[in-house]
């Protein structure tokens, strides 16, 4: 909580420091991430996810303990743990509804090969599966079933127009530079490099913008 | 004329974007669209049955047009019919995301509609209602692994869970989850806000700043 | 909809962002230390100074349990330079954001806090609204922390009322200066543009306006794009100019 706590997060040369303030960190800036991208971005890898959930379980059952006890002191603090709770929860809950708005917008793109699959989580994935088995049932029960054969897939290409919409990787998008380095944008009349500092926020494609970020040079605002 | 009905029903799914409930499903416009369907497929075998499966287009590029013409008139009809079903799909999920189940969906009656007197007729399809019960489920399903988030809670970020109230009426005793306060008549408390909003409403308390 | 929100945080996303930033305070209660989620909170002995995050400063201001120090750019001095920058020094662009953090190592040596580590921090991870700001530079939340700071610690601010109209006056010049780049934009867009300064607040009012203006350039410019690569692709070959991202990373 401390910013020497942080600090001494960021030294690599310090150890043993809890890694909550950096999990908090790391869930904004996903939440914020995926606000912002226009594509599904990759699920957390090393158990942030398993980790924040079995924190928030334990602050809940910590509240009900505290509950009851009327001092006003512990009283204040049990505000206060309360307070954060909600806090934590609408992170967690925005983060998980933005991904599965997109998900639910281009199903069958992010099912449509290993690379985007591995995106989702195992919940998302098993959630975007039924979803579209449900929608394709649906539409064969309400008009497809009594369509010709050839004409009851979902993945035409025919003339092509693919059927399977996806995201638009060219929309803009706006970064912040966490490192000094050149950047190449994609655009109508130039494409141009500049060179980019620490904190600088720039607007350009997320098609050009995506390497960088996903270096960790930049992150989306 | 061909696509006629198609348009239709997109000029339908248009409309219902922009409206808080769900329209009447369709019923006789789809049917008509799928028929057509249907109909431009027989043509299509008809057409094709005398090349004996050895049909070259160029040679016979007037039976290759309308042969064009009718797969392309396919095509369209399905997407129309997709972008029906899905607009509405999209609407269904919107609703049961804010908590609607398919009781409160298929009560929605069709106003004006004379027949509707004794027997209340359900703006969604049957295969509407099936739909709305499984993704119910799946959502169900979904939200099962996240207990602790609620997931479908308010997405505004959270501001002044606690706040300060002046009692302006007595009210007697209260639960909150602190335990029993007495709202006496022009005491002040520091509550959940989620506590007293009843009681905000009703005018025995007021937020203060 | 599982989010009927547009792409981009919307101004009470980024309030509550903001409310992470840290802040000093100057206890007047004691409390002991809370075990939160993101951590433990100090424990508060009056009158030792503390930084704790904006949402909590606010919690036990209105509790009277704390009073809040600004941080040296929201003082009436740094205010009046922060605009006599962006009106006179440099009139087209924005104030600079405060320089990345710096702090002594072991031996005595200033080294940049991000130039080595694994996890890189940033707004509102970054000490920018503490005591120890610097005084001049104007922090990624400064037009969302300086609102909330006036809303609710008012008697904290000194001069707040002098604070509030040079922040006004601020926020007008810079507001300026938005339509103007926006304005620019609409002539033609190249492939990356700068912001370097812009607030949080600044960018989430104007996202909506300024991509839709991008991408509206974008798409009218869709077709000679595509025949300017065409030509490029013709006359470049192997012989790419532009530099790999690969190589350039540090």
């Amino acid at each position: 909580m401390d910013i020497d706590d942080i600090l001494r997060e960021v030294d690599p040369t310090s150890s043993g420091v809890p890694n909550e303030t950096s999990d908090l960190q790391s869930l904004t800036r996903l939440w914020v991430a995926e606000r912002s991208a226009p594509e599904l971005l990759e699920w957390p890898s090393g158990g942030l996810f398993e980790r924040i959930n079995d924190r928030i379980k334990a602050q809940i059952e910590k509240i009900e303990i505290l509950t009851g006890d009327m001092d006003p002191k512990t009283n204040f603090a049990l505000i206060v743990i309360q307070t954060e709770l909600e806090r934590y929860k609408f992170l967690v809950r925005s983060y998980l509804r933005a991904r599965i708005a997109k998900i639910d917008k281009h199903t069958l793109h992010y099912l449509s090969s290993e690379e985007l699959r591995s995106r989702l989580s195992e919940t998302e994935l098993a959630y975007a599966t039924r979803h579209q088995a449900l929608l394709h049932n649906h539409y064969l029960s309400s008009f497809l079933s009594s369509f010709p054969t050839q004409l009851q897939n979902l993945n035409d290409t025919a003339g092509n127009v693919s059927m399977i919409d996806s995201p638009d990787l060219d929309a803009a998008v706006f970064i912040r530079m966490l490192r000094d380095r050149p950047v190449t944008g994609q655009g109508t009349d130039a494409d141009i490099t500049l060179n980019a500092s620490n904190g600088e926020v720039l607007i350009l494609r997320w098609s050009s913008a995506k390497s960088i970020v996903e270096d960790g040079d930049a992150e989306l605002v | 004329m061909y696509g006629e009905q198609g348009i239709k029903l997109v000029q339908h799914a248009k409309r219902t974007l922009n409206l808080s409930h769900l329209p009447p499903y369709q019923t006789e416009t789809v049917r008509a669209v799928t028929r057509e369907v249907r109909d431009l497929d027989k043509d299509v075998t008809e057409l094709l049955e005398p090349f004996q499966g050895s049909f070259n287009p160029s040679a016979d590029q007037a039976v290759a047009c309308t042969l064009l013409v009718n797969h392309l008139s396919m095509r369209r009809n399905k997407r129309c019919l997709l972008a029906y079903h899905r607009t509405r799909t999209d609407k269904l999920e919107e609703l049961v995301w804010k908590g609607a189940d398919v009781v409160d969906l298929s009560g929605q009656q069709v106003r004006g509609d004379p027949n509707a007197k004794d027997t209340p007729t359900s703006s969604l399809s049957p295969q509407e209602e099936d739909y709305v019960r499984q993704y119910s489920d799946l959502l169900a399903a979904y939200k099962g692994q996240w207990t602790d988030i609620d997931l479908t809670g308010s997405l505004e970020p959270p501001r002044d869970l606690f706040i300060d109230v002046r009692v302006l009426k007595d009210a007697g005793e209260i639960q909150t989850e602190y335990g029993a306060i007495t709202l006496t008549r022009n005491s002040q408390f520091y509550v959940r806000q989620g506590d007293v909003e009843r009681l905000i409403a009703q005018g025995y308390l007021q937020k203060l700043s | 909809m599982a989010l009927p929100l547009p792409p981009g945080l919307v101004p009470s996303e980024v309030a509550f962002l903001c409310e992470m930033e840290h802040v000093t305070i100057v206890p007047r209660q004691r409390l002991e230390s809370i075990e939160l989620l993101s951590g433990a909170t100090p424990s508060l002995r009056p009158p030792r100074r503390e930084n704790i995050p904006l949402w909590l400063a606010l919690l036990l201001k209105k509790q009277r349990r704390a009073n809040i120090l600004p941080p040296p750019w929201l003082h009436v001095d740094s205010l009046r330079d922060l605009i006599h920058h962006e009106t006179v020094t440099d009139p087209t662009g924005w104030s600079l954001p405060p320089p990345p953090p710096v702090r002594a190592d072991g031996r005595g040596n200033a080294r940049r806090l991000n130039s080595d580590a694994t996890t890189v921090l940033s707004p509102p991870f970054l000490p920018s609204c503490t005591s120890s700001a610097p005084a001049g530079a104007l922090p990624y939340h400064w037009f969302e922390f300086a609102e909330m700071l006036l809303a609710h610690a008012s008697d904290d601010v000194p001069s707040a009322s002098d604070v509030r109209s040079l922040l006004r006056d601020l926020q007008e010049v810079r507001a300026a200066k938005m339509r103007t780049s926006i304005a620019g934009l609409e002539s033609g867009v190249d492939g990356v543009m700068s912001l370097l300064g812009v607030g949080a607040m600044e960018l989430s009012e104007s996202r909506g306006f300024v991509t839709g203006v991008v991408e509206g350039v974008r798409k009218l410019g869709a077709s000679a794009e595509a025949s300017r690569r065409e030509e490029e692709e013709e006359r470049g070959g192997a012989d790419d100019d532009e530099p790999s991202d690969d190589d350039m990373g540090i």
